[in-house]
């Protein structure tokens, strides 16, 4: 059984890792054969010998294909319960102006406001190309994308912030 | 056991609720169900994956007692004009099977693809 994702052509190198050794783990961890095309990014998952690591394996070529580096994606190897989420942009932005201005509103400056989006959520964000994309368990998930939600629509940060706090202190109470 | 019986799971699985539907390999005949309300009172938690594992296990007990010991899995999303990628109960009611003692054997992603469908909600598109 073979499973085809197309990544883009800048993300093979990473994919593929220095000496072939993030392929190598990635194929260790997933029981599967990877068979990347460099040309044109294509990317084959066969004969995974266990099906589930099967599918996770195609969700951390997909995390590394929008943006993650391998340490986070392989994460989701280690941890069961973390999910990979995506946001697409490409229907929200009407212009490429658009598109840069909404990116730049999530990321911050040089990086300020997906910080302190991880620090309170602890769900890991990549804002590349057209998406944002997520990896966190599903509650923080779900906490980080509402607050990327509030930003999309247009609200200031300092409301996102304080919203990202109270949240945190509830998702705290819920763990214990 | 000396024969094994295969069936197929079909989970839809959306951001509000998850549904899982055990059928024979045709995929005519149904052989178990189950959603997310008939595990937990609150709206809110039908999607999660904690409900989800509560599915899958009480549904591997009812399919193990009709002789059901392996199943293919077709995961499915909304799809159409709307997400595309599975809600979280996904990932965890295939986990919760495999925990269960059912073998998996092949999982596909069966989400509706439009060739260019129908126009999207108004609002936000996500």
């Amino acid at each position: 059984m073979t499973e085809h994702i197309k990544i883009p052509l800048e993300r093979i190198a990473v994919l593929v890792g220095p000496k072939g050794s993030t392929k190598e783990l990635i194929e260790e961890k997933s029981t599967a054969m990877l068979n990347i095309d460099s040309q044109d990014g294509d990317v084959e998952i066969m004969d995974p010998k266990d099906p589930i690591k099967g599918m996770r394996a195609k969700e951390v070529i997909h995390a590394i294909a929008r943006g993650f580096s391998p340490e986070k994606a392989l994460k989701l190897f280690d941890d069961d319960l973390l999910i990979f989420e995506t946001i697409d942009l490409s229907n929200i932005a009407r212009t490429e102006k658009d598109l840069q201005r909404i990116k730049g509103r999530v990321i911050g400056k040089a990086g300020k406001t997906r910080e302190i989006f991880e620090n309170l959520t602890n769900s890991r964000i990549s804002v590349y190309g057209k998406t944002i994309c997520l990896i966190g368990y599903p509650e923080q998930n779900a906490v980080a994308r509402a607050g990327i939600d509030m930003l999309l629509e247009g609200s200031t940060h300092g409301p996102v912030y304080n919203f990202l706090e109270k949240k945190k202190s509830e998702l705290r109470l819920k763990m214990i | 056991m000396a024969t094994e019986k295969w069936g197929v799971a079909h989970i839809f699985s959306s951001f509000n609720n998850t549904l899982i539907t055990i059928t024979d390999l045709t995929g005519a005949e149904t052989i178990a169900k189950i959603s997310g309300g008939m595990v937990t009172k609150a709206a809110r938690e039908e999607s999660s994956p904690y409900t989800a594992m509560q599915m899958a296990s009480q549904i591997a007990d009812k399919i193990r007692d009709k002789g059901v010991t392996g199943i293919h899995i077709k995961v499915r999303a909304p799809g159409g004009n709307r997400q595309r990628s599975p809600g979280p109960g996904a990932q965890a009611s295939i986990r919760a099977f495999a925990r269960a003692g059912i073998k998996i054997g092949r999982i596909e992603d069966v989400t509706p693809i439009p060739h260019d469908g129908t126009k999207a909600k108004k609002g936000r598109r996500v």
